[in-house]
């Protein structure tokens, strides 16, 4: 079964973080070791991290269809900072890889213990709807 | 350059699709099923994913013996995530552009959504097929 396991963050502002570059470099090395650790259990099919909310635009479509694109979020939206989806076992095997997300070392080697969103994929509509 | 085309939406949005006619369902997955159909052809088209609904969701945060914590009581106001595209576009303009088809999807009695669609791109750290 197919989960998503989703990091957000908050703060419309948000940038890079503002962590001295040790504790960067410690918190990238450990989530390239995790997606190495996923790759070899055959259990990642993906992982990707987004550029921050500072580029993201809001986008509806007008009456003629044409795109109206937004770029003010107020400062308390939630946006999703990355995503993994994971091929596992259990729910139960997602809430782990969650955790060891969640786990992630943040300013000083202190895990960061941030909340992890995770949801089971659907697998598509019915194909009488499509 | 590749981009994540997100939807998202509150738990009383959610209540709300699941009490559409089944033709007005039929013509919402017609048009995205078109959507990616024409995505696909123009070699734009990455995935696209439904997400199971907020009922069966999970928050997990990491114990300090690194044991997962699951919560799954959500606040009602909570935006979710109900489905994603990531496409491959030659400019951001193109990907608002799709991301406004989506957006005007029809809703019920054939009238478009006009959900807003929030757009973002990859950082550059992409993990998926690179390594």
């Amino acid at each position: 079964m197919k989960y998503i396991i989703m990091m957000n963050t908050m703060r419309a502002g948000h940038g890079v973080p503002e962590w001295p570059q040790k504790d960067l470099q410690a918190h990238i090395a450990f989530m390239v070791g995790l997606n190495k650790e996923l790759r070899q259990s055959g259990e990642l099919v993906s992982a990707e991290g987004l550029s921050f909310p500072d580029q993201a635009k809001l986008v509806r479509a007008s009456k003629d269809g044409l795109p109206i694109t937004d770029g003010v979020f107020p400062e308390s939206k939630e946006f999703l900072a990355g995503y993994w989806i994971v091929d596992v076992e259990s729910p139960e095997r997602a809430c782990a890889i969650a955790a060891k997300v969640s786990a992630a070392p943040g300013p000083g080697g202190k895990p960061l213990n941030m909340p992890i969103e995770v949801r089971p994929i659907m697998s598509g509509p019915p194909p009488e709807m499509l | 350059m590749k981009y994540i085309l997100l939807m998202s939406g509150t738990k009383v949005g959610v209540d709300t699709y699941c009490a559409w006619s089944q033709k007005d369902i039929e013509a919402h997955m017609a048009v995205l099923g078109r959507i990616n159909k024409e995505l696909t052809e123009s070699g734009e088209f990455v995935a696209t994913q439904g997400l199971a609904g907020p009922n069966e969701a999970k928050v997990v945060r990491g114990e300090k013996n690194g044991m997962p914590v699951t919560d799954g009581i959500f606040p009602e106001s909570k935006e979710f995530l109900l489905g994603y595209w990531i496409v491959d576009v030659a400019t951001p303009e193109r990907a608002y552009a799709i991301a406004a088809r989506i957006s005007a999807a029809p809703g019920p009695g054939g009238t478009p959504t006009n959900v807003p669609i929030e757009v973002r791109r990859f950082a550059f750290f992409e993990q998926s097929k690179s390594e």
